[in-house]
Parts: structure tokens; sequence; C-alpha cells
């Protein structure tokens, strides 16, 4: 494979997507076939790439020997790429249908096209600036899908996501300036750049530093006290919050913590210190506080956008052990929960979609009314609690372990952070399930006797999911192979 | 073809579900047949078992951690129980449903949990355990909220609160054990937590482990879930519920009793002691209870407690378990047989009647001699009659009990033991107090409201299953060396018994006398406490049962659900204080600091763009004096300077 072949599944959905923004397509359906087709093309495109990687790195702009803009796939730009590759189209399907009701269909698939390239730049980026080019981008593109729909709401939680995100991105680029004065190079490299020779002295100073990069990344990844835009984007349609807010923008930022304490500052620098202290802390009460946000919150996205404030806080928890297991633990939850939490939103924005009703007091009944939505809704909540043999049971089975073999203090306390917030999971999201089939006295039967499941193009979306979440469960040994060789740093 | 079966009985109860789901939308009928062929076949299936003891299946990669599955003595009386137990309970299904909703709901998660539940049985590793007790957990839940009536959804939440709280904890004690012991094997685990240096660890993990599957099994002080939950069941769920899955509990604990903790004194002492409060306190609150099925419920917790008695005197007696082993064995076995002809009584009178309330149904048995009998074989079973098999189980665990007190005489004291012998022989009275309290009530007393029904009230297949099992029990009792010592000596590797030395004459005067004291305290109780204490006249002078248990004493009400609304209130103000703390910060920072731009003007014809008034607003609470720049500047110096003097 040639070498300019990396930059095609960056580039094609951003020019594509352009081009619907200067030449709208006013025909509903020849818009779908161009955006499906968009997308579908480049979802091949980067597969493709994905499978036959080219040996080289393609460097786009050169600045200096340190500074360029580099692409290249390596086993962490894979696994998340090949995560957005398969879940865009999905979407893409399930959008054509939901976005009927939302208007301006051409502004937000053409916007929606262009994040597709600009996330798969992030999981190709070669090198911190690269990686950090990208970053500030996928805010810029995603703000007009979280303003959306224009309204109050809607400009309030785009501007408190915009200020939050780029004030991340302003830490995170402290963290990255530091790592090119005290490292050798801005490449990700798996073990971290610093140079022991420049750091002699200053590992105060550096792990200060390492924990603005890990709280300026982790904006994105809503950890707390960082976490207050993610519920209020939920006013998004429903495909971006399941599609961005659970997984795409919202793994960019774990995607970008990761790089951070692996291929930046390196396991061995920081591990035992301080820093680790105090990131594993954050993501501890995080997990705890987002779970327990979640159950007193009745608006349904809300509670779903609390939960993934929760779960990215599993997968920073594991990933901040700093140990081999302890990213495949997150790398595994990473997957796992993307699967689980766009299945999750699905099912909620289908209700919206069909009835207009938000608030999880409001669903009494739809177990009969609407019977594959709310049976992909109970399977990847219960995955999501970790019932085994769904695939939520084999990540925090994994996270859970890796905590346990550090023998840390503070691991332990984790590990009861999870049991306390799987807990307030069951809570959480059965409250819903039990709701829906199980009404209870006081329940009018004419309340959803127009309520019925949304057409093919959402519940063929929601089959697939649910069914890939319970496969994943049932087969995941080999993924945790791919997974475990990434974490090995090959 | 043992691996085969293995893997065959758990997965081909699970795709049944799902067939008979789907012909179930079309036509009940087949369905209907279409279940019984399926635990038909699963009976068959463990039947073939036999045939291929030490049968083993190890599943790499399946699941993450991969699953086993293994077949031993024990292990396949089990799991042929379970398949016994859920053909027998699918039989009278049919006409008990009949004029129910939701029939095919109830069906697909009753073959689930078959499936879930022979998965338990099955495992060869604890993880394995876990997993098929979560499904079994999530499938049963269904059962109980099946009629979906207010109690049946009150009581549904209680038990799947216990189930999912149970898995957690019991998850969070397979990991620490995993960490300690390296291995989940059971095969493994003996030798691996003999080796675990640090105790105090170990019995956290065992202590955790047990929380779930105590909870499954209605262990004190985690069976407030289980008298309601039993009651509002359809009475087949409950019949599996009590037959079977409490014993997927037991089957957990005696992993733990057994294999983490062989042979641990310490360990035996705590679940004796627990048995023991179970064992007293589900007797005295089936004394109490005036409604059939709940009465059976306690009485369930209670015959769980002297399961348990049994478990605990195994790691007490150490060496000398081999009477400990075989009582527990055979108790779990007598229990599943003799509760699931009780509930499946309690079904038909329910079918029949639409009430389960001692008083309403009084009087409903008479003139149905073939009731009669299976109910009085499964009470005389249940309540240690000799010739029955009851009597040769409790007489195990007694005589597990005095074996203990022998050697501790032998060494000095024995005094607490003796205590325990005492109050095993006084919960055994209790249940015979309260099997004749409804014997008499449902087929000996006359009810002066209602005339005696007449004509069928059970189909046929429901009385062969009654009679059959009711026979079993006394064949069992009578012919207890052929039978149940055979079925107690295959089981007894897994437990990790020793071999008896001599087999045990279970009608030898010594043994007698246990049952026949314990048959002295039952008849005080029931004469002295049931007709005279819990019995009043009503109005029209006939002595009714009453209900005198107080109400407030209910451990749910008093303590759990404070305790779990406080712990969900400090939660949510904890979380609230979490939330508003960068709240504060900011607040505190505008006004310490910020000088907020010109106000915005929104002229109200167009709110996109702003005009800006004149002055800029100060809002701080912080005047704008030269002092509070100086103050401003000098704080910038002395930062500087920490950062000079740092660097």
């Amino acid at each position: 494979m040639p070498v300019w072949i990396l930059c095609l599944p960056v580039l094609f959905p951003i020019l594509a997507g352009a081009f619907m923004l200067a030449r709208p397509i006013e025909d509903r359906r020849k818009r779908q076939i161009y955006v499906a087709g968009a997308v579908i093309v480049n979802a091949v495109l980067a597969m493709a790439v994905l499978v036959w990687t080219p040996d080289e790195a393609l460097t786009l702009i050169r600045f200096s020997d340190t500074m360029q803009i580099t692409l290249q796939v390596d086993g962490m730009g894979r696994i998340f790429g090949i995560l957005v590759s398969l879940l865009w189209p999905l979407t893409t399907f399930y959008s054509f249908e939901y976005m009927k009701h939302e208007g301006r269909e051409n502004k937000f698939f053409g916007f929606f096209t262009m994040t597709f390239g600009v996330i798969v730049g992030v999981a190709f980026a070669d090198n911190f600036l690269t990686l950090y080019l990208f970053y500030e981008l996928l805010t810029l593109a995603t703000l007009p899908l979280v303003m959306h729909s224009m309204d109050g709401r809607a400009r309030y939680a785009g501007k408190k996501y915009l200020i939050y995100s780029l004030s991340g991105a302003a830490f995170a680029f402290i963290a990255m300036i530091f790592l090119l004065s005290y490292g050798s190079t801005l490449d990700f490299t798996f073990g971290g750049v610093l140079d022991p020779a420049k750091t002699g002295g200053k590992e105060l100073l550096l792990q200060t530093v390492f924990i603005l990069g890990f709280f300026g990344f982790g904006v994105k990844a809503a950890v707390f006290p960082f976490h207050g835009w993610l519920p209020d984007a939920s006013v998004a349609p429903t495909p971006v919050s399941a599609l961005l807010h659970a997984v795409a923008v919202v793994k960019a930022g774990v995607f970008a913590v990761i790089r951070l304490t692996y291929y930046g500052f390196g396991c061995d620098f920081l591990r035992g210190s301080w820093a680790q202290t105090v990131v594993m802390t954050a993501a501890a009460v995080t997990i705890v506080y987002g779970s327990a946000m979640a159950l007193r919150t009745p608006h349904l996205k809300r509670r779903l956008a609390y939960s993934t404030v929760s779960n990215l806080s599993y997968i920073l928890f594991s990933v901040t052990l700093m140990t081999p297991a302890g990213l495949v633990g997150g790398l595994s939850h990473m997957v796992f929960h993307a699967v689980i939490k766009i299945t999750l939103f699905f099912c909620a924005g289908a209700i919206i979609y069909k009835t207009h009703r938000e608030y999880v007091y409001q669903l009494e009944g739809f177990g009969r009314a609407m019977p594959v939505t709310m049976a992909a809704f109970t399977i990847a909540s219960l995955g999501l609690m970790g019932i085994p043999p769904l695939a939520g049971f084999i990540s925090k089975w994994n996270i859970a372990t890796a905590a346990v073999d550090t023998g840390m203090p503070l691991a332990w306390i984790g590990v009861a952070a999870l049991i306390v917030s799987a807990l307030l999971t069951a809570l959480y999201l059965m409250a819903v399930v039990i709701r829906a089939y199980f009404p209870g006295k006081g329940y009018d039967p004419a309340s959803v006797k127009e309520v019925e499941d949304p057409n093919r193009l959402m519940t063929v979306p929601l089959i697939i999911l649910s069914a890939a979440s319970v496969l994943l469960g049932l087969c995941a040994s080999p993924l945790l192979a791919v997974f475990e060789r990434i974490a090995a740093g090959l | 073809m043992g691996s085969f079966l293995l893997i065959f009985l758990v997965l081909f109860p699970m795709a049944g579900a799902v067939a008979s789901y789907l012909i179930g939308r079309k036509s009940k009928s087949v369905r209907d047949w279409l279940v019984l062929a399926i635990t038909v076949a699963e009976l068959f299936g463990a039947l073939l078992l036999l045939y291929f003891p030490g049968a083993a299946l190890r599943m790499e990669g399946i699941c993450g951690l991969g699953l086993t599955f293994q077949a031993d003595g024990f292990r396949i009386v089990m799991a042929l129980l379970t398949a016994a137990v859920w053909m027998m309970t699918t039989l009278p299904s049919k006409s008990y449903f009949a004029h129910r909703h939701n029939r095919n709901r109830y069906y697909l998660f009753l073959l689930l949990a078959l499936g879930a539940t022979m998965g338990i049985f099955l495992s060869g590793d604890l993880y394995t355990t876990f997993i098929f007790f979560e499904m079994m957990s999530f499938a049963s839940y269904v059962w109980v909220v099946q009629e979906e009536t207010s109690e049946a959804i009150k009581a549904s939440r209680s038990y799947l609160t216990i189930g999912v709280l149970g898995g957690l904890v019991t998850l969070m004690g397979v990991f620490l054990l995993y960490h300690l012991a390296g291995t989940l094997q059971f095969d493994l685990l003996r030798g691996a937590c003999a080796a675990v240096g640090d105790r105090r660890l170990l019995y956290a993990a065992g202590g955790c482990i047990l929380f779930g599957f105590a909870a499954k099994a209605g262990m004190f002080p985690l069976h407030f879930w289980m008298p309601r939950s039993y009651t509002a069941a359809p009475a087949p769920a409950t019949a599996i519920l009590s037959a079977v899955l409490s014993k997927a509990g037991i089957f957990g604990i005696l992993v733990v009793s057994c294999d983490v903790f062989y042979r641990d004194a310490d360990w035996g002492m705590l679940i004796l002691i627990l048995g023991v409060v179970t064992m007293l306190l589900g007797a005295v609150l089936g004394l109490f209870s005036i409604n059939l099925k709940r009465t059976l419920a306690c009485s369930s917790m209670s015959q769980i407690g002297f399961i348990l008695v049994g478990v605990g005197m195994q790691g007490l007696l150490g060496a000398h378990n081999q009477l400990a082993v075989y009582g527990t064995v055979l108790h779990m076995l007598n229990h599943s047989l003799i509760k699931l002809i009780l509930f499946v009584i309690a079904g038909v009178i329910f079918t029949r009647t639409e009430s389960l309330d001692l008083n309403e149904i009084r009087g409903w048995g008479r003139g149905k001699p073939l009731l009669a009998f299976s109910f009085l074989m499964a009470a005389v079973g249940v309540g240690g009659i000799p010739l029955w098999s009851g009597y040769i189980s409790k007489t195990l665990l007694h005589e597990g009990i005095v074996e203990y007190i022998e050697i501790l005489a032998a060494q000095g004291s024995a005094g607490l033991m003796r205590v325990i012998e005492w109050l095993f022989l006084i919960a055994g009275g209790m249940t015979l107090a309260y099997m004749t309290k409804l014997f008499v009530a449902i087929f000996i007393e006359k009810n002066p409201e209602k005339p005696v029904e007449k004509g069928t009230y059970m189909d046929k297949p429901t009385s062969a299953m009654l009679t059959i099992s009711g026979l079993t029990l006394l064949l069992f009792g009578l012919f207890a060396h052929g039978t149940m010592d055979r079925i107690a000596e295959a089981s007894r590797s897994f437990l990790g018994g020793e071999a008896l030395e001599h087999t045990v004459r279970y009608f030898s005067w010594t043994n007698l006398q246990g049952a026949l004291i314990s048959v002295c305290i039952g008849a005080v109780l029931y004469f002295g406490v049931v007709r005279f204490l819990l019995m009043k006249k009503d109005r029209q002078g006939v002595r009714v049962y009453v209900d005198r248990w107080p109400r407030w004493a209910d451990l749910e009400n008093l303590v759990y659900r404070p305790l779990l609304q406080g712990l969900a209130f400090v939660g949510a103000f904890c979380s609230r204080i979490a939330a508003s703390v960068a709240d504060w910060l900011i607040y505190l920072i505008h006004r310490l600091f910020y000088k907020k731009a010109p106000q915005t003007v929104e002229p109200k014809t167009n709110e996109q763009f702003g005009a800006y008034s004149n002055r800029p607003v100060y809002r701080g609470i912080v005047g704008e004096t030269l002092a509070y720049e100086l103050l401003l500047y000098g704080a910038g110096v002395v930062a500087t300077l920490l950062y000079l003097l740092l660097q």
C-alpha cells in the first residue's frame, strides 16, 4: 500500500462534509445516498488502511525535526479506528430516521461527516502535535452538532462545551511543551519519551505537569470536576449524544490520556508517584460520583450522560494503574462501553423520536409497547451493570483483577468504588427496565396505546449492537489477546 | 461424549427457552408440550450423566477467563435433582397457569434459569459458578414479579436488590480469592487456600463470597426477602425457588466451606452460629404465620438452617466429619423433595380457592385423601418422624453434634455445644408443631362457612407426581442403607468427607431418642402454643387462627430499608457538595478578582447581537481601591519569588 493512503480516511470525509455545507442537497433521498455513500466508503477505506497498514509514516507538514504533522497506525490507533469505523455507519443510518424531526439536516450531516475524518485523524496521529491538532479540530467540528437545535439550552451547552474543551486543551498543550523540552521526541513511544539526562531533579515539576495534562485531556473524558459539560451536552440530537458523547469525543479524551500516560511520560516515570495518587483518586471519585448523580437524574438522556461520566472513569482508573493489565482492562472497557452505551442512547433516542417522552417516569409499560427497543435497552443495561456473560462483566473483571494485582491500597479503594458504582448502575438502569416491563398498580394501558417501535433504520442498528454486546462478552478472548499485545508494547 | 453432555445440559434448555417463546406466540398448547418435552429431555440427559462420572469440559476463552464444567458424584446428584424438580413443577404448571397471563414470559425465564442452574451445579471453578449464579438470579427475578400485583412488585424489588447486592459482594470476594489463591478451580482451591499466609484476607474473601450465596440460600440475616418473595411468586416457581435455587446458594457455601476453609474450626463456628439462628428464627416465624405459603417459606428458611448446622459441623469436626457430611447432603436432598411436594400442594389449593389464608382454606382438604396423603408424607418427612427420610438426615446431623460434644467433653467443656444440641431438638419440635398446624387446619378442621368441594380438584399428572414423590420419601426412609447412604457416599468426595467406618444404625435406641424428644417438644408446642395462644374465638364463636407476630418486627422494614435510604441520602448529599465545590471556587474567584465586562444589553429585536452599556460594572467584594491593587501586586511578587526560590 502506498503511504499517501494514510491521509485518505482523514481528508475524504472532511472534504465530503465541507462540500455538503457549501452546496446543500435539498432532496432527502439524494442526501441520504450521498452521506451513506461517503460514510461507508470512508469506513471501508479506514478498514483497508487498518488492515494493510503502510510500513512508513506519512508526514503531511514539517515544521522542524521534532514538530511535524504525521499520520501512522499503531495498535492503539487501530483499536480506536476500528471502533469508530464500525459504529459510524450504524449511527448514520439511525440518524437518517432520527434527524427527520430535528430539521436542518444538511448542516447536521455535513458536520457529522467531517467529524468522522477528524476522529480518524485522532486515531491515526503519530505524535503529540498531530494529536493536539485533531483534538482541537474535534472540538470545533462537533460544536455545531451540540448546538444543533439552537435554542437557549443548546447554545448554553455549546458554550460550556467550547470553554471546557478549549481550556482543557490549553493545559494539555502545556504538557506537550514540557514533553518537547524534557524529552527526546514528540513521537509516540511506548514506555515514554522523557530523557533521563534532562529530567534529573525535575521529577516534581514534571509530575505536576503530567497532572495538568491529565486533567486537560481529561476534560473530554469528563473526569471530575471537569465533567460538567457532558450532561448539559445531552441536549444535542440523540445520534450525537450516542456516537460523540458516548464514543468518539469522550473516548478521544481517554485515548489522549492513554497516549499521554503510556506513550508520553511513561509508566515507569509515574508509577508510585504522588501524581498517580492524584489521578487515581480523581478517577475513583468520578466513578462513584457519576453513578450517584445518574441515580438522581430523572431525565433519561442526562441520566445516561452521567452514567458515561462514571464509566469513562472506569477506563481512566484502569489506565492510571499504569500496569499492562491495567491498560488491557481500560482498553476492553473502552470498546465494550462504547458498544453498550451507544445502544442505550439509541434506545433513548427511539423513545424520544416516537413519543417525545424524555423522563424515566414516563416510560411505564413501554416493554410491551416498544418490544425491540426495550429488549435492546434491557440487554445493554445488564451489560453495563456487568452481569455475566455480557460484555461489561468481562471488562469490569479485567479492571478489578488488574487493580487487585497492583496491591496498592488505593487500588482497593478503586475496586470498592467499582462495586458501589455497579450497585448504583443496577439501581439507575433497572429502575427504567422495571418500570417499562412491570408498571405496577395505577398504570393506565391507554397511555402507551399509540406507542410502537420505530422503523427498521432504527431497530436494525439496535439489534446489531445488542447482539454485539452479547457476542463480545462470550468471545472476548481474541480481542483481549490483541489488547494484551498492545499493552506489552508491540 | 461426557463433555458434550455437560454443555448440552447447560445450553439445551436455554436454546429451548427461545424456541418455546417463539412458538408460544403462535400456539399455546404446542408450547406447553414443548416445555415439558424439554424438561423431560433434560432429565434424561442428567440420567445419562451417571454413565460419565468424572466428565470434564474446559472452554478456553469464553467470557474472558474461560469456563470449566465438571461432573462428579455430588454434582451429578444435584443436576439430577434440578432436572427432576424442573420437570415435576412443569407438570402442574399447565393447570396452575390456565387462567393467568404472561405464561410465555414465565416459560422463557423458567427454561433460561434451568440452564443457568445446571451451569452452577456442573461448574468446575468458582468463576463459572458465579457467572451462572448471576444468570439464575436475574432469570428467577421474573418469576417473582410474574403476577405483577403490588405485593409481587414489592417482593421482587427486595429479591432483585439482594440478588444484585449479593452478586457484587460475591464478585469482590472472588477477586480477592483469585488474587490470594491464584486459582478458582475447585480441585486446586483446597491446596491453594491452605497455603495462603494471610488468613485475615482469606476470611475477608470468604465472607464476601459467602454473602451472595447465603443471601440466595436465605441465611440469617439475609433471609428477609424470602417469606415475601416465596409468597408472591406463583406456586410452581416457589417450589423451584425453595427446592433448587436455595440449594444453589448452599452449593456456593459448600464450596467456600469445604474448599476455601477446609476443616477450619473458626469458619465452621461462624456458619454453625448463623445456621442455628436461621434454623430457630425460621421455625418461630413459621409457627406464628397463618398463611400457607408463608409458613412453608419460613419452614424452608428453618431447614436451610439445619443444613447450615451440618456445614458448620463439618468445619468443627475436622477429620471426624463423616456424619456431618452425610447429614448435610441428605438433608439438602430431602428438603428439596419435601418442599417440592408442599409448594405444589399449596399451588393446587390456591388454584381452587384463590386464597392461602389458613382461616379461609381451612377444611378445604377434607375428603381429598390423595392430597392429604402426600401432604402427610411431606409433613412427617420434614418433621423427622422415624421411617421417613427426614428422620435419617436429621439423625445424622444430630449425631454429628453429639460426636463433637463427646470430643469436647473428653477435652473439658462442651457447654455451648450442649445448648446447640438442645436448640437443634427444639427447632425440630417447632417444625413438627407448624406442620401439624397446617395439616390440622387444612385437612381436619371443618369450615363452617364453606361446604367441602366435590369433584376433581387436580389433574392426573399432578396427582401422579405428588404420589410418587410422597412414596419416595417413605422408601428412602425405610431403605436408608440401600438408597440414601449410597447417594451420600457418592457425594462425599466433593465435600472432602472421610469414609464412614461403619454403617449408622438409624433405628437404634440412642438415635430414636432424639426424634422422640423432638416429637414431645412438638406436641407441647402445638397444644400449648398454637392451639392456646395463637387462636381465638371470633364473634360466631368459632376458633380462628390469628397472626400474633408483631407487625413492626420485620428486619427489612426495621433495618435494611432505613439503612439503604440513609445511605442513599448521604451519597446524594456528598455528591451535591462535591458537585458544587467547583462552583464555589469559581464564585469566590469571581467575587475576588473578576471585573465584569460592561453589562450586556439585549435589544428585544435581535437576540444574537447585544449592545454594551458605557460603564464597566464592578461586582467584587473588595472595592476598587489602591490598597487592593497593591495587594494583588504583592501576591504576584510572592508567587514569583517562590518560583525563583524553588527552582
